[in-house]
C-alpha cells in the first residue's frame, strides 16, 4: 500500500515535470496551443495524485500504523468519518490535499476549455501545483514510515534509513485532537481549500492574458463565473470556521482576530473588493488596472494565508506548529510577489481605461470608495498581523497588537463600509446630486428612524448598538425600496427580476452583510450572562428563562472518553421548553477533557449553556448560562453571501437593455 | 493624450491616507503589548507594573487553582525561553516545557484569571498570557492561549479563553 501511495504520487509528480518541460519548450517556439500530450498528460497526473490521496485515506481508514502520519493523527477508537478528515487535521496530509485540490482546479480549468487555454496560463498553474506537490514530496511527505533501527530506536522515514531497519508498526497513535472532533472539521477546511485554490485558476490567467495581450479587455467577462465561485467557497470556508468556531467552547467564539482568521480575511476584503470594481469594469470599461491588480492580489495574499498558517512564525489557535517550509513558502511568495508587479507595470501603459473622476456622489465613485475602505482593512488587518514580526526587526523585542488594536482600527472602517453599502443601491449611475438622493431617502431614513427608536426603548441604550441598529434598518429599507422602484411598474416583474440576476444576486449579498451584522450586534451588544454552582433542583433565572439542574450524568459512550453531562431543564414562564446537556469528555488516557456546550437555538437566539466543573461523587455542577440574541442571523447572512453571489453568478451582467432603463429613468 | 492630473483626487486621497494612517497609529499605540518571558518580568518588575504584556511561560500543573463559582483561576508558570530557536536547540518545546516545570530552581510567577478555565489547561502545558503585573507580582491575565505539545502529535491546535 506504501508503494501505491507513495509510487502514484511520484509518478505524478514526474508527470508535472515533464508537463513543466513541454510547456516551457513550447513556449520557446512560441506555439502557445497547450499541445494534446500536455493535456492528455495532466489528466493522467492528476488520477495517479488522486489515487495517492485515495490510498492515504485507505492507510489512515485501516490503520496502517507504519506510516508515520497515521500514527500522529489516528487511533483506534476514531471512528470512520474522522479517520478520513484526519486527511486534512495534520501538516503533512493537509498540505498533500491542498496539492491535489490545487491540481483539481488545474484540471478542472483545462478540461472546460474556458479559461487557461494558453501556454502561458498553464504555466503559471501548473508552477504553483509543482511547488506545493514538491513540499509534499520532500519537507513534509505523508507517507514516511516509522522503522526500527537495529539498536532499537525508531526512525521516521520514507525507505530504509539504515542498513538492518525494519518498518515498525507497533506504534499506536493518540489520534486525532479532540478539539478537532467535531463535524466542522468535516466540511471546513475544505471548502476554505477550494476556495483558495480556485484563485490560482484567475491568477494564471490574468498573468497569462498580460504576457500575450495585456490590454485588460474581455478578461473580466471571462473571469467573473471563475471569481464568483471563488469567492462563494471563500466565505463559505470562513463562515463555517466561525461557526466551528462559536459551536465549540474555547476557540474564542465566532471571531477572535485571530492571526489565522485575520489572515483568511484578507483576501476576502480583496476579492470582495474585485467583485464591485470588475462589474464596473463589465459596465462602463473602466478601472482595468486595478482590476488586474485585484485579481493577482487576491490569489498572493492566500499564499500568505498559508505561509501565516503554517509557519508558525506568529502564535495562534490554528498554529500547526514550527515547519520546514517557512523559508521555501516565503522565497516563493517573494518570487510571485516581484513576477507579477514586474508583467503589471510592463502592461502598465496599455491597461488605461480613461476613468475620470466626475462627481463625489456618483455610483462609480461610490464603487470606488467601497473599494479603498476594503482595501484598507486589508491592510490595517496585515500591519495587525505583521506588527510582531515587524517590531522584532526595529527593536529586537516582540511587541504584538491585541483585540483591541482591530476593535479600535477595524470597526470604524467596517461601519463606515457598510454604511456605504446601504446607502449605495439608490445612487444614480453617472451624475447625482444631492437634493435629487434626497427625495428618494425620505421612506428609508423614516424606518430606519422608528427602528432605532424601537431598538432604544425595548433593546438597548449603548449608542453604537443604535447605530448600527440604524444602519441595518437603513440598508434593508434601501433594497427594498430599490427593488420596488425597478419592479412595480414592469410588466412582468417576476421575469424581470429573473432576467436582473446579477443585480438581485448582489442585493441578496448585501442583505447578507446587514443580516451578519444583525447577528453581531446581538452578540456584542445584547448578551447576557449568569453562572453558579447548582446541585439537583437548583434553579437559576436568566432573563425570562430559568435553568434548573436535574442530575449528572456520566457513561463511556466509547472506551476513549467518559462523557460527563449535567442534565438541565431550560424554562420558560412556566413551561420546560428543552433539555440542555452541556458537559465534559474526558480522555483520561491523554490527561485532556474538551468541554460540549449544550444550547438551544431559535431565530430569537441561542441560550448557551457551559458547564464550567462538577463532582461526580457530591453530584453539584457549575454552570454558565448566556443569551446570545440574534446570534443566528450571523449564519443566516452567511448564507445569502452565498446564495446571492451563486444566483448572480447564474445569469451574465446585463450590460444595457431593461436595466438601464431602470437605473437611469430619474437622472 | 495626457489628462490634467484632477485635483479632487488627490486631496481626497492624501486625506483618506492621513485618516488611515492616523488610525492605525493610535489604535498601535494603545494596544501594544510586549512579549516577554519570567526571567525578564521578573527582573524588571517594578518598570513593568500596570504595562500591558505578554508573556509565556510553561504550567506547573500542581499549582492550578479553579474556583468555578467566582471563575477565579490561578497557577504558576516557570521560566522557558521566548525564542523559537533556542527552544529548538534545547529539544524541542517538550522538553523545555517539561524541564521547566520539573526544575524547582526555574524562575515563576502566579497568574491570575478570571473567566472559564480552558480546556487545555493543565501540567507541562505552555501558557501564552496577555495582561499586566499588578502591585504584589502577580500577573493579571486579560487572555490565555494554550499549546500543548506531545511527542507524537506536532500538530496540536492551541486554545484561547478571554
Amino acid at each position: 500500500m506504501f508503494i501505491l501511495g507513495f509510487g502514484s504520487f511520484a509518478l505524478a509528480a514526474i508527470i508535472m515535470l515533464v508537463c513543466l518541460g513541454l510547456t516551457i519548450g513550447q513556449l520557446a517556439r512560441k506555439q502557445h496551443e497547450i499541445s494534446k500530450t500536455v493535456r492528455l498528460l495532466t489528466n493522467l497526473g492528476f488520477s495517479l495524485h488522486s489515487l495517492s490521496i485515495l490510498t492515504l485515506l485507505y492507510l489512515q481508514i485501516t490503520q496502517d500504523y507504519s506510516i508515520s502520519y497515521v500514527v500522529n493523527v489516528i487511533n483506534p477508537a476514531l471512528p470512520t468519518y474522522l479517520r478520513v478528515t484526519a486527511l486534512w487535521g495534520g501538516q503533512a496530509g493537509s498540505l498533500f490535499f491542498w496539492s491535489w485540490i490545487i491540481n483539481f482546479c488545474l484540471v478542472i480549468a483545462l478540461n472546460r476549455r474556458h479559461i487557461l487555454q494558453d501556454n502561458w496560463g498553464y504555466l503559471f498553474t501548473l508552477i504553483n501545483l509543482i511547488f506545493f506537490s514538491g513540499i509534499s514530496m520532500f519537507l513534509e511527505n505523508p507517507f514516511k514510515r516509522v522503522w526500527e533501527l537495529t539498536d532499537g530506536n525508531l526512525a521516521e522515514s520514507l525507505f530504509s534509513p539504515a542498513a538492518g531497519a525494519q518498518v515498525y508498526s507497533g506504534l499506536i497513535g493518540q489520534g486525532l485532537n479532540p478539539l478537532l472532533r467535531h463535524w466542522g472539521m468535516i466540511i471546513h477546511p475544505p471548502v476554505l481549500y477550494i476556495g483558495f485554490g480556485a484563485f490560482l485558476l484567475p491568477f494564471g490567467e490574468t498573468l497569462s492574458h498580460l504576457m500575450v495581450k495585456g490590454d485588460g479587455e474581455e478578461l473580466i467577462a471571462r473571469l467573473r463565473p471563475w471569481l464568483l465561485v471563488a469567492w462563494i467557497f471563500l466565505t463559505a470556508g470562513i463562515a463555517l470556521g466561525s461557526w466551528w468556531s462559536y459551536d465549540v467552547l474555547g476557540w474564542g467564539g465566532y471571531w477572535a482576530w485571530d492571526p489565522v482568521e485575520t489572515s483568511s480575511l484578507i483576501p476576502w476584503l480583496v476579492s470582495t473588493g474585485l467583485l464591485h470594481s470588475m462589474f464596473l469594469q463589465q459596465k462602463k470599461d473602466i478601472f482595468k488596472r486595478i482590476n488586474v491588480i485585484l485579481i493577482l492580489s487576491s490569489y498572493l495574499l492566500i499564499i500568505f494565508s498559508i505561509l501565516i498558517t503554517r509557519a508558525g512564525l506568529i502564535s495562534s489557535v490554528h498554529a500547526f506548529g514550527e515547519s520546514a517550509i517557512t523559508i521555501p513558502l516565503i522565497v516563493f511568495l517573494l518570487a510571485s510577489v516581484v513576477f507579477s508587479a514586474a508583467v503589471v507595470a510592463r502592461r502598465w501603459k496599455k491597461m488605461d481605461s480613461g476613468w475620470e473622476f466626475k462627481s463625489w456622489f456618483s455610483r462609480d465613485s461610490l464603487f470606488l470608495y467601497t473599494l479603498i475602505i476594503l482595501v484598507a482593512i486589508a491592510l490595517v488587518c496585515t500591519w495587525g498581523l505583521l506588527y510582531p514580526l515587524i517590531s522584532r526587526v526595529f527593536t529586537g523585542t516582540e511587541v504584538t497588537l491585541d483585540r483591541g488594536f482591530y476593535d479600535r482600527a477595524a470597526t470604524p472602517l467596517l461601519i463606515l463600509l457598510v454604511l456605504l453599502m446601504a446607502v449605495c443601491p439608490l445612487v444614480g449611475w453617472s451624475v447625482s446630486n444631492l437634493k435629487k438622493l434626497g427625495k428618494r431617502y425620505l421612506i428609508p431614513l423614516l424606518v430606519a428612524v422608528l427602528a432605532t427608536a424601537a431598538a432604544y426603548i425595548w433593546l438597548s441604550k449603548s449608542w453604537v448598538a443604535l447605530l448600527a441598529i440604524f444602519i441595518i434598518a437603513l440598508g434593508l429599507a434601501v433594497l427594498v425600496a430599490v427593488t420596488w422602484r425597478d419592479l412595480h411598474k414592469v410588466e412582468k416583474p417576476l421575469s424581470t427580476f429573473w432576467k436582473m440576476r446579477s443585480r438581485y444576486g448582489a442585493f441578496l449579498v448585501h442583505t447578507g452583510i446587514l443580516l451578519i451584522m444583525l447577528g453581531i450586534v446581538g452578540v456584542e451588544g445584547l448578551s447576557d450572562s449568569i453562572q453558579g454552582t447548582l446541585i439537583p433542583g437548583d434553579k437559576m433565572p436568566l432573563g425570562e428563562y430559568g435553568v434548573e439542574f436535574v442530575e449528572l450524568t456520566s457513561n463511556y459512550d466509547t472506551p476513549e472518553y467518559l462523557s460527563v453531562r449535567a442534565q438541565i431543564d431550560l424554562w420558560k414562564g412556566d413551561e420546560i421548553v428543552a433539555r440542555l446537556t452541556p458537559g465534559q469528555d474526558v480522555y483520561e488516557a491523554r490527561s485532556q477533557y474538551v468541554s460540549i456546550p449544550g444550547k438551544r437555538s431559535t431565530l430569537a437566539g441561542d441560550f448557551y449553556t457551559i458547564m464550567l466543573d462538577y463532582d461526580l461523587m457530591m453530584g453539584y455542577v457549575s454552570i454558565q448560562a448566556t443569551i446570545n440574541p440574534l446570534v443566528n442571523f450571523m449564519w443566516i447572512g452567511a448564507f445569502f453571501l452565498c446564495l446571492g453571489a451563486a444566483f448572480s453568478l447564474s445569469s451574465p451582467i446585463v450590460r444595457e437593455q431593461a436595466l438601464g432603463d431602470l437605473e437611469e429613468d430619474e437622472n | 493624450m495626457k489628462k490634467k492630473p484632477n485635483i479632487k483626487l488627490i486631496i481626497g486621497g492624501i486625506v483618506i491616507v492621513i485618516a488611515l494612517v492616523y488610525l492605525v497609529i493610535s489604535a498601535t499605540r494603545s494596544n501594544t503589548q510586549y512579549f516577554m518571558t519570567v526571567n525578564e518580568l521578573l527582573t524588571q518588575q517594578s518598570e513593568l507594573q500596570g504595562q500591558k504584556l505578554r508573556m509565556s511561560g510553561a504550567v506547573v500543573g500542581e499549582s492550578i487553582q479553579y474556583d468555578p463559582a467566582s471563575l477565579d483561576l490561578s497557577f504558576v508558570v516557570a521560566q522557558i525561553p521566548g525564542d523559537h530557536k533556542v527552544i529548538a536547540e534545547m529539544g524541542g518545546l517538550a522538553k523545555v516545557l517539561a524541564d521547566a516545570v520539573a526544575d524547582p530552581n526555574a524562575p515563576r510567577i502566579t497568574i491570575h484569571y478570571t473567566g472559564v478555565k480552558p480546556d487545555l489547561l493543565k501540567d507541562e502545558a505552555q501558557a501564552i498570557v496577555t495582561g499586566s503585573l499588578d502591585a504584589e507580582g502577580v500577573f493579571q491575565a486579560t487572555e490565555l492561549l494554550m499549546k500543548c505539545p506531545s511527542k507524537y502529535e506536532s500538530e496540536l491546535p492551541d486554545q484561547v479563553g478571554d
